[in-house]
């Protein structure tokens, strides 16, 4: 396999665990946009770990996952006894804290970033990767994930019928930012270095917009929405200055077109998200259209569990 | 001496600040709507402003403009794009089953509009800091001792008129008898008769003006513009109605200028690198322990019921 | 528990909302094993009672006892555990739930243990099973997997009584659930009802369709502006004078009182 193509398929195992960490709060209804925060710490936690006492690698991940787990459960426990744009404001400060806190440690080497020693191969994220995922469907599957997509539908409902509303959502959001910390911790190893700035609000928004996107009725749809998005960047690499030098030849000349700016991406990116949310704000992938495309299917009935209805 | 001095910079600071954070507050406090285009908001008035006096109108439209018409120019700008951004996030707004993911389309739609107004004027005008040639930035007054730019003062004075024109708005005027009911409970206020189609857009008008007014004061009192200027504004915005309390104008009013207080102490103290922790931190720490802020009630931000 | 008391009593309830008596004084009891429909002009604060004694509101004075025990601190989440289970006036189903989920959600009570919450709740489980079978001798068993927002308005608002039925509770309260039905459905709804409360299960029911009062309840509360204004037979309930006041009367005032909110 190409390096290039490994390098995509292990920033792709990378987003989507990413992605799944932020589901498990979107999923109880619960915006976190303070993803990279979280991820910062996996991160930082497996390279400092990893660069002064030569930790191995699974033992920095699991410490990553844990301390971000940890952090998730300080900011979820507080937090989660209001409702609605609190959570969003809180998990923002986080990250910014987070990243403003580690920009100015000389521990962690501040603006200069860490050099991770331990590498790990593609293959390690993508592993894992699949095992995460497996997991979200596990989860969604049981009495709990049932509980986590009530309390999205109508909390107070759900608080009726008996479900405990305040620890589901502390117990979803941790384990969501722990996923998070995994997923940074992964980052650590695979790229073998880190730097603070790379943990922006930026990302942030980039995360909870894959999974937005996606749809988050299922857990099909943070898969589709990191997919979407990692790929999306790779096609516009060759497909934007195409766009561009045709545009201009239109006009005549074609000769040496600059290549267009990076920033057209998040313009895509923008109108996409403005575009989706006006006509289909539920996402891409939804509950009636997989019904839809198993029924459409007369074999797959028997297949899942889900469908022996 | 020095340190009153210093909370003399703070308050003119922190009134930049103000009116940024009113414009959160405003949104929050009747839509329940966070709007993240508000800082860019800021930045478009600042940059066009800076543009326009510049180069002129794109695709050479029109020559260097006088900058009190550049500035001019860029806060209607900044009102427009505040309505467009109203036409996609409340105006085709399809909420059927008013679930919490529902409740974040406008968020969700306005992180959207943060990214294309952003990267439009990067791709314009690029990322640096350019340099706005306004008035003489640096004229001063000096009240015993203390050394106050005219600038700054004009500034403030507009931040105050702002803040009385608004409560007045709102307590006095038929509008703002609409904007309170919607804030009470949307329902209701069209089942009482407000025509919420013609009442939202005033909030979004609104809030362009305010992030234009301040994005015009801000390049004529510090003379640098750019791309970036929003989010560093945006943040200390935020946090100020958060202090001051999510829903309250007064709320943002003191907030904005505790947080110039507490910028400049920072920066005295510990030095320029520790602001954003500290800023971060004390917005952190008001949500956890202190949710409904200063002034504010907590009924904002609920979703529904 | 003693099989004497009532099962539920109200015991001079009252509730305001930002200076506007909601419900002043109200007492009323609930015997085992009875129909009773409490009904009252739009306003009156029947759906405020449902939210009084389903914990969504705390009485400002006044006490609710439930089964023998003092339930007016008990927090909302728990009284379902102890058998009291309602619907919505609104349907208030989870929209993007299947019907299934959404009847598996209401045994939420009857699942209390760490494994309840680790088990899958996919193809045979245990509470799949048992909601399928709850469903299909409701007569919807045709579509448990469809997702509820996809479904018409008169089956949602059957599901909602099922999903309150999936708790198992000693008492069933309904906040009108033959609103939008047509007569058929009005019908087969009343004898779902009494077949459920021929298996034991107390009904209180908040309706205005007077004919499936008078043929499901043999009593009735009736409410005007906050305050209960009879209690007795839903035969003789038309002949009383103050009733017939109220509803009569309400014709004038009904702009005033939908500006006063009923809060749902």
């Amino acid at each position: 396999m190409s390096g290039y193509m490994s390098g995509i398929l292990a920033i792709l195992a990378i987003n989507i665990i990413f992605a799944y960490g932020i589901y498990l709060s979107v999923a109880t209804g619960q915006l976190n946009l303070g993803g990279a925060g979280f991820q910062a710490v996996g991160a930082y936690a497996a390279a400092y770990l990893s660069a002064t006492y030569g930790f191995p690698v699974f033992l920095t991940l699991l410490t990553g996952l844990l301390l971000s787990g940890v952090f998730g459960f300080a900011i979820a426990l507080p937090i989660l006894r209001t409702r609605g744009v609190y959570l969003v404001l809180a998990t923002f400060a986080f990250a910014e804290v987070i990243a403003g806190a580690l920009l100015n440690s000389e521990t962690f080497g501040g603006a200069m970033g860490i050099s991770v020693p331990g590498y790990v191969e593609w293959y390690v994220p993508v592993i894992i990767a699949a095992f995460v995922t497996l997991l979200v469907f596990y989860i969604m599957s049981t009495r709990f994930g049932l509980n986590m997509r009530a309390i999205h539908d109508d909390e107070e409902v759900s608080d009726l019928m008996g479900v405990p509303v305040r620890k589901v959502k502390v117990i979803a959001f941790s384990m969501g930012a722990a996923l998070a910390g995994l997923s940074g911790g992964l980052y650590a190893h695979t790229f073998t270095f880190v730097e603070v700035q790379g943990f922006n609000a930026i990302l942030s928004i980039y995360v909870l917009l894959y999974v937005l996107l996606g749809g988050t009725q299922t857990a099909w749809g943070p898969l589709a929405g990191a997919t979407f998005f990692t790929l999306l960047p790779e096609a516009l690499r060759d497909l934007l200055p195409s766009t561009k030098t045709f545009l201009v030849s239109l006009f005549g000349d074609a000769e040496n077109v600059a290549p267009p700016d990076e920033s057209w991406r998040f313009v895509i990116l923008g109108v996409l998200t403005v575009l989706m949310m006006v006509f289909r704000p539920e996402g891409l992938i939804t509950r009636p259209m997989l019904a839809h495309l198993r029924l459409r299917k007369p074999g797959a009935r028997a297949a899942g569990g889900e469908v022996l209805e | 001496m020095l340190l009153v001095q210093q909370l003399v910079n703070s308050i003119m600071l922190g009134s930049v600040y103000v009116t940024v954070a009113v414009a959160f507050t405003l949104t929050i406090g009747i839509l329940n709507f966070l709007n993240f285009t508000i800082p860019t908001l800021f930045m478009l008035a600042g940059m066009m402003g800076w543009a326009l006096s510049y180069y002129g109108l794109p695709f050479g439209l029109s020559g260097p403009m006088p900058w009190p018409l550049a500035l001019a120019v860029g806060v209607v700008l900044a009102i427009l794009a505040s309505l467009l951004v109203e036409r996609f996030t409340f105006r085709y707004l399809k909420t059927r089953y008013g679930d919490s993911t529902e409740h974040a389309i406008p968020l969700v739609s306005s992180l959207g509009f943060l990214l294309i107004l952003e990267n439009l004027v990067r791709i314009g005008y690029g990322t640096e800091e350019r340099r706005f040639v306004g008035p003489d930035a640096d004229l001063t007054l000096n009240v015993g001792g203390l050394f106050i730019r005219v600038p700054q003062l004009i500034s403030l004075f507009v931040t105050v008129l702002i803040v009385i024109f608004l409560t007045m708005l709102i307590r006095r005027t038929r509008i703002g008898r609409g904007l309170r009911a919607i804030a009470e409970n949307p329902d209701a206020a069209n089942i009482l008769g407000v025509d919420t189609k013609r009442v939202v857009p005033v909030v979004f008008m609104l809030t362009g003006l305010l992030c234009g007014l301040a994005g015009a004061l801000f390049a004529v009192n510090y003379g640098e513009v750019s791309p970036l200027m929003g989010e560093d504004i945006g943040t200390k915005a935020i946090a100020g109605m958060v202090i001051g309390g999510l829903g309250s104008i007064w709320g943002a009013v003191i907030g904005g200028l505790i947080v110039g207080v507490l910028e400049l102490m920072t920066v005295h103290f510990f030095g320029a690198d520790t602001v954003q922790v500290v800023v971060w931190g004390a917005l952190l720490l008001t949500l956890i322990a202190y949710p409904s802020g200063l002034l504010g009630h907590n009924a904002i931000g609920k979703g529904k019921l | 528990m003693n099989a004497a008391l009532p099962l539920l009593s109200v015991n001079a309830v009252s509730k305001s909302f930002g200076g506007l008596q909601v419900i002043s004084d109200v007492s009323f009891d609930v015997e085992r094993g009875s129909r009773i429909a409490l009904i009252g002009p739009n306003g009156a604060g029947k759906t405020t009672i449902f939210n009084l004694i389903s914990g969504v509101y705390t009485p400002d004075s006044g006490s609710i006892s439930f089964d023998g025990a003092d339930i007016t601190a008990v927090p909302s989440r728990k009284r379902i555990g102890l058998g009291l289970a309602r619907s919505f006036q609104n349907i208030r189903l989870m929209p993007h739930l299947s019907v299934v989920e959404n009847i598996m959600l209401g045994q939420q009570s009857n699942a209390t243990h760490l494994a309840d919450m680790a088990l899958p709740l996919l193809g045979r489980s245990r509470s799949r099973r048992e909601a399928e079978d709850l469903l299909a001798r409701m007569g919807l068993g045709t579509f448990p997997g469809d997702v509820v927002a996809t479904l018409p308005y008169g089956i949602r608002k059957k599901i909602e009584v099922v999903r309150a039925l999936a708790a198992k509770p000693k008492l069933l309260m309904l906040d009108e659930p033959a609103a939008g039905l047509n007569p058929a459905e009005t019908a087969s709804l009343r004898d779902f009802l009494i077949t459920i409360s021929e298996t034991g299960t107390t009904i209180l029911i908040v309706e205005h369709d007077m004919g499936l009062v008078r043929s499901l309840c043999e009593e009735a509360v009736v409410l005007n502006f906050g305050s209960k204004i009879y209690e007795g037979s839903t035969r003789h309930v038309q002949d009383d004078p103050q009733v017939l006041e109220a509803y009569l009367g309400s014709r004038h005032v009904k702009d005033h009182v939908v500006a006063g909110g009923e809060h749902a």
